[in-house]
């Protein structure tokens, strides 16, 4: 009976787990296909979310995976849409076709990422957190001052709208979907290398990082890759952003923004890459939907930022223990038994 | 040389801001081991505190009369603005957290200080939302009270930059040729007052002597007796106060505060906290005063625009050569 009980309850979990995405997806995929009041404004307030999903996924591998506190995401996110707008703009006359431009502000993003954690690769926890910290307000300031390159706080203008085999993005719905698909590509990206072994040495850096290096993880290497990756999507994200907008300022990635990511992988369920969907979700839409209570809005996300860690200190939806570990174990128990 | 002289003291002025809001982080971060992030707006708030006090001073006459007992009575309310808002941050936004990960209690401290920015900006709203409650016809305040409490939060708060009165001389003593102005005397010697008196507290009273024993090693210390809520609260108390004082402090010498003002301070106090070494008191002090002369000395060679990315660099060096600081004791566990 009991074992009849489990069977259902399983099942019931997978069709949940399976019906549950698909059904999400469908919503936010068909949402630009209907006309409805204010329609642009939608699409714009959640195709934003969908770039935020797209920088807490990068920010999900620097935190949630390898367990580096990093409290400068937006510096990342900086580089990628400044290299986009360099290569894509009147700025310096270099217009450069968006796929090639993207990828190449990714990669920047990802050096600077190794670049910066080289040195510190010895530091933990907060320290490790305050030296990012740092390096995300050296970012903005260098941004802002550095005038002759960056054109300072006056920002980068008319910069190039993607333009992908022909399909020039015109409106908010292309970069809607392409976002949105860009979110699917990295879930699945994501899911792939979190159940690979690039995924369990994360894991074990994760949980207690001189455990990990006696099991001969080489946890120099896995941090370097988890920088490297995390801010390569937060490149991506800043290259969207930038031929989005189509016009940047070293404002757009003030620590706010850094911190605001952060608030998304937490609130979502640290290490959890769907939480990121539901965190990005409430913390982006939330204050435009709060708009109307216009004056009050940020100190009702303050208060809610503190009343939810009071409450759910793990986040919507709480990393769940790896499966193969539960698998495994119990195996191994009746072998010794019989 | 009188150039470098006057550029030393001028550290050594800012670096008392810094040192003073630096022992409100490294304090907690002895007894919690967290880092609290609302300490910048904790800071602003004494500020605001202190302007309210000095304007309504300034109004009844003091600041002309006797300006140097409405600065203590300014520097009285702001460090207990300060203190008081840190107990009650402490008790609502981080006690209830106190086991939970680390993460959330940064969010919770991350929330808190979105919280405080914002009831100092709205601050006049509430007050002419209370002064106007009404029942039917009849309104909750006689309208001589509801005139006051508008007045009263228009004058604490609000999105507009706040202009302290200005109460601090212009004058200042010479000494072989160089002139130190009396404000940068008055900032200096109450740094250094409050810092003597806060470690004498620390290391001759017994809430001090329990303060340093919860941050050895909770548990061991509610073991002994010792109270550990309540130590927590002192040291949020005593952290915060200080950093009041700074705000008004710092009021006073630049005469302008914003609701956003706590940020860069407070970022760089936590700068000076580590350099010291952070959960070391003395650390903290040397620290600020290490920072805030780095800073002025940065200036002569650098652009100004560039001294705000100096204390970040000092601080990843320090995290990179040091990352225990300079007085911070490695693996070693006594702290404050």
């Amino acid at each position: 009976m009991k074992n009849k009980a489990n069977i259902m309850e399983k099942l019931d979990r997978s069709i949940l787990r399976k019906i549950l995405p698909a059904l999400i997806s469908v919503v936010i995929l068909s949402i630009p296909l209907f006309t409805f009041p204010q329609r642009n404004l939608w699409i714009r307030i959640i195709g934003y979310a969908g770039l935020y999903i797209i920088l807490g996924l990068g920010l999900l591998v620097h935190v949630g995976l390898a367990g580096m506190f990093d409290l400068g995401f937006a510096a990342f996110y900086a580089i990628g849409a400044y290299s986009y707008a360099f290569l894509a703009s009147p700025h310096f006359n270099i217009h450069v076709p968006f796929l090639i431009a993207i990828l190449i502000a990714g990669g920047l993003a990802a050096l600077v990422g190794v670049l910066i954690c080289i040195p510190v690769l010895k530091l933990r926890g907060d320290y490790l957190g305050i030296v990012t910290l740092g390096f995300g307000e050296i970012v903005r300031m260098l941004l802002m001052n550095l005038s002759d390159f960056t054109n300072g706080s006056q920002g980068i203008m008319q910069i190039d709208k993607p333009n992908i085999f022909g399909v020039v993005f015109k409106e908010g719905t292309y970069f809607y979907y392409l976002i949105f698909g860009l979110v699917a590509v990295l879930l699945f990206l994501l899911n792939r290398i979190i159940n690979s072994r690039t995924g369990r040495a994360w894991l074990a850096m994760r949980e207690d990082e001189d455990v990990a290096q006696m099991s001969g993880i080489n946890v120099s290497k896995y941090k370097l890759l988890a920088f490297a990756i995390g801010a390569f999507i937060g490149g991506l994200g800043g290259a969207i952003f930038s031929s989005w907008q189509g016009s940047i300022f070293p404002d757009n990635f003030n620590m706010n923004v850094s911190i605001n990511i952060l608030c998304i992988v937490i609130l979502g369920g640290l290490g959890n890459q769907y939480g990121v969907i539901l965190g990005a979700m409430a913390l982006i839409a939330l204050p435009d939907i709060l708009r109307g209570l216009s004056d009050y809005r940020m100190i009702i996300f303050g208060l809610l930022l503190i009343i939810m860690m009071i409450l759910k200190p793990q986040g919507f939806l709480p990393r769940k223990a790896p499966q193969y570990e539960n698998k495994t174990l119990p195996d191994k128990g009746k072998e010794v038994q019989s | 040389m009188q150039k470098l002289i006057e550029q030393l003291i001028n550290g050594l002025t800012v670096g008392s801001f810094y040192a003073l809001i630096a022992l409100g982080y490294t304090m907690v971060y002895g007894v919690l081991s967290m880092i609290n992030f609302a300490h910048g707006d904790i800071f602003m708030v004494g500020a605001y505190w202190g302007c309210f006090t000095i304007s309504k001073l300034s109004d009844i006459g003091l600041t002309e009369s006797n300006p140097a007992l409405a600065i203590i009575i300014a520097l009285i309310a702001g460090a207990f603005g300060s203190a008081i808002t840190g107990i009650i941050v402490e008790r609502l936004a981080y006690r209830p957290l106190r086991n939970a990960s680390r993460l959330a209690t940064l969010i919770s401290a991350i929330g808190t200080s979105i919280f405080l920015e914002e009831f100092v900006r709205l601050v006049p709203t509430f007050g002419s939302f209370i002064a106007s409650i009404h029942f039917g016809d009849k309104n909750l305040f006689p309208e001589s009270w509801s005139t006051a409490i508008i007045d009263a939060t228009k004058t604490f708060g609000g999105a507009m930059v706040k202009t302290y009165p200005g109460v601090l001389g212009t004058g200042g003593i010479t000494v072989g040729g160089i002139v130190i102005s009396y404000s940068r005397i008055m900032i200096m010697t109450v740094a250094v007052v409050f810092m003597v008196l806060l470690y004498m507290l620390v290391r001759l009273t017994k809430t001090g002597k329990a303060m340093r024993a919860v941050s050895e090693d909770q548990e061991t210390a509610a073991l002994m007796g010792i109270n550990v809520n309540k130590i927590i609260s002192n040291t949020f108390f005593i952290g915060s106060a200080l950093a009041g004082v700074a705000g008004v402090m710092m009021g006073l010498f630049y005469l302008q505060i914003r609701p956003l003002m706590g940020f860069t301070p407070g970022i760089k106090a936590f700068t000076a906290a580590v350099v010291g070494g952070i959960g070391n008191i003395p650390g903290a002090m040397l620290g600020g005063y290490l920072l805030g002369l780095i800073e002025v000395i940065s200036v002569q060679f650098l652009p100004a625009i560039y001294k705000d990315i100096v204390a970040f660099v000092v601080l990843i060096i320090m995290l990179i050569v040091k990352p225990t600081g300079i007085l911070g004791n490695s693996g070693g566990k006594s702290k404050l």
